[in-house]
């Protein structure tokens, strides 16, 4: 089994996820969930959710990885019922108490144990392998072949984060944000401290702890071949755009190598992309060797924003694409729409029309709604977005 | 009167010879940061190090080779050696193949939270140190739901932040500098300092001020009151074990332990 596992903060971003090619995907709720910030999900957007991931044949997981104190016990069972009920796949968790609640009150979830438990050697797995567990999220300071062996030895599910966002810290092994703002990093509120700027000693130099992006595109085909079962993008505070745009790169590489048509080509373009939408600098991290000052910010980021997600397509009709508009663009502009089974299509913007039918040179106002005309029938949720990249200059 | 069973992080050598292990009020055991599997200490000890009664602190992370390198080294356990202390779940496992009668102590650092969670941890192990990161309540709460007697980090500066990388040879080798391995960091905004020392498995923030719980001493269901001198003299050593005068003035940081965390924004706003 080969998984390829988005993240989703909201029930439009966790569509957007299936719709771009995600096997399955994981979302907080409102109680229990390490980001407590995000706009999570309720018992019945699960549902829905549910409904939607295995209308599609896909799944959906919860995330109930908070370290409990008393008095979030109570409510517990209960709510672990709830979510076996509605149909959810699996829960992730990093309390163990979760796990004892699951299997004193035989409710059916399967457990995957979280990266907060920092997991990496075998013997932890077999740990909780011996508790029920099918499945262990592994530390993200994992290397090959640690994850090699640990698959070998304990034949668990292995689920290995591949793209997004890394703590400085051992995931679990933090506190600084509880001790700094008094926000709750274990129990979903970490206010990130280490990307704030620090000073060592007397000297003068400013500096983050800040790891670099996780990227693991170009490592990808080993990884299937040492046995991962899952491949997660982190990110349940990211838009729709970033999810979109990370999985369906993410989800052509994996169909490219299970089909044995992978290129270098499309490794490189891929990459492009996807540093280019995240916005970050990304590296293997801790996969191929041990990091060093080349795997870290040491004075934040230095990219720009840049505000190449410019709509999203709602609808087709009379020849012209109704699109809502996320960022400025105007008529001469080069743009490329990609979506669900829809290899990026690259389109010269010639007219703009306003809902009224007027002819506008620029569209300037998020949100509002345009009309393109275009040759071709284009699906709802289809994004558009500036052309930076060009594949055939990848060849 | 019940004397307090302290157990006493070995960081200078010094403390062997300079701290009695029997005082009027408490008895010392020792807790030695063991070679190979400690993050965070200044003075680590070989197994043959280790006097009588002596506990072994493993507080790394463990990848494969590192839980290898530790069954081979559990086999060769001295008898003198009464305690292990360790941060890696896979160490139970190990324990429990190799019949150990080591007294087996869990300390998750951040994790155990709640008295539910400890008490499935004590099926597996002889008592667990509660988070330091919880409200005195809180701990209150979970000693008396505890189905054996539990060990309360009591005195000392804290291990906040655990990272496998090197950040202070990172920060050398980026900036050229030199800065020694056990420095002072200053977050630039709050000015909140904090100490970080790094070794070959990783690198250890701790908080600046020594957390003071040693009204802890007094509370029931407690197997051990953990102390941790780190960044003490003997001299201060000395006196807080001693506990005879009144260290609030001296010692007055309170870390989390009066003050519920938040997780939620919109709870500020309440």
């Amino acid at each position: 089994m080969i998984e390829l596992l988005a993240p989703a903060g909201s029930i439009e971003r966790l569509k957007i996820a299936y719709l771009y090619g995600a096997d399955a995907a994981y979302v907080g709720g409102y109680n229990y969930s390490l980001r407590a910030n995000a706009i999570n999900f309720s018992l019945e957007e699960l549902k829905e959710g549910v409904k939607f991931a295995h209308a599609l044949g896909k799944k959906l997981y919860v995330t109930v990885n908070i370290i409990f104190h008393n008095a979030e016990l109570s409510n517990l069972k209960t709510y672990l019922e709830d979510l076996s009920s509605i149909g959810i796949d699996a829960i992730i968790v990093s309390d163990i108490v979760v796990i004892e609640c699951v299997r004193k009150y035989n409710i059916p979830l399967e457990i995957h144990i979280s990266t907060q438990s920092s997991t990496l050697n075998y013997e932890t797995a077999l740990f909780y392998k011996k508790l029920g567990v099918k499945r262990i999220v592994l530390a993200r300071e994992a290397s090959r072949e640690d994850i090699k062996i640990i698959k070998a030895k304990t034949n668990l599910d292995i689920e290995c984060f591949i793209s997004g966002a890394m703590c400085t810290s051992i995931s679990g092994k933090c506190v600084l944000s509880n001790v700094t703002t008094n926000r709750d990093s274990n129990r979903g509120g970490c206010a990130q401290i280490c990307r704030w700027t620090f000073k060592i000693n007397d000297e003068e130099n400013k500096f983050s702890m800040t790891p670099k992006d996780l990227n693991m595109s170009r490592f990808l085909e080993d990884m299937v071949n040492i046995g991962i079962n899952s491949f997660k993008v982190e990110g349940r505070m990211r838009s729709i755009y970033y999810i979109a745009t990370i999985i369906y790169e993410y989800r052509h590489l994996l169909d490219k190598i299970i089909n044995h048509t992978i290129k270098e080509s499309d490794i490189l373009y891929s990459n492009d992309i996807i540093n280019r939408c995240a916005n970050r600098e990304s590296t293997p991290q801790f996969y191929d060797k041990f990091p060093t000052e080349k795997e870290q910010y040491f004075l934040g980021r230095e990219e720009v924003s840049n505000q190449d997600f410019l709509g999203v397509v709602l609808a087709y009709q009379n020849g012209q694409i109704l699109l809502e508009e996320r960022n400025y663009f105007k008529v001469g502009d080069v743009v490329e729409f990609f979506g669900p089974n829809l290899e990026p299509l690259t389109y010269e913007i010639k007219t703009i029309l306003n809902e009224e039918g007027d002819s506008i040179p620029v569209a300037r106002h998020p949100q509002m709604h345009i009309y393109l005309p275009f040759d071709k029938s284009l699906p709802s949720n289809t994004m558009m977005r500036l052309k930076i990249f060009d594949k055939n200059d990848y060849l | 009167m019940k004397k307090n069973n302290i157990l006493l992080i070995v960081t200078d050598r010094k403390m062997l010879t300079k701290i009695p292990k029997k005082l009027e009020e408490s008895t010392i055991t020792f807790l030695f940061p063991l070679k190979d599997f400690t993050v965070g200490f200044p003075e680590i000890f070989t197994l043959k190090e280790i006097p009588e009664d002596g506990f072994i602190f493993v507080n790394r992370i463990l990848d494969n080779a590192g839980i290898d390198l530790f069954k081979s080294t559990i086999k060769n356990i001295p008898p003198n050696i009464k305690g292990i202390v360790f941060d890696d779940l896979g160490i139970i496992n190990v324990l429990n193949e190799t019949k150990t009668n080591l007294t087996k102590i869990l300390f998750l650092n951040h994790f155990n939270c709640n008295y539910a969670s400890i008490n499935i941890y004590l099926n597996y192990v002889d008592s667990v140190v509660i988070s330091p990161d919880i409200t005195e309540s809180e701990i209150d709460e979970i000693l008396n739901h505890a189905s054996k007697p539990l060990v309360l980090y009591t005195f000392g500066h804290l291990n906040i932040m655990y990272s496998r990388r090197t950040l202070l040879t990172n920060y050398n080798k980026y900036f050229n500098k030199e800065v020694p391995m056990l420095s002072t960091l200053e977050e630039d905004l709050s000015h909140h300092k904090f100490k970080i020392m790094e070794n070959v498995y990783g690198t250890v923030i701790y908080t600046e001020k020594p957390f003071n719980g040693l009204r802890y001493l007094t509370k029931p269901n407690v197997l051990y009151n953990l102390i941790n001198p780190i960044f003490l003299s003997i001299d201060e050593i000395t006196q807080i074990i001693n506990n005879k005068t009144d260290l609030n003035a001296i010692y007055p940081y309170q870390y989390l332990s009066t003050t519920q965390t938040i997780y939620k924004l919109k709870e500020k706003d309440l």
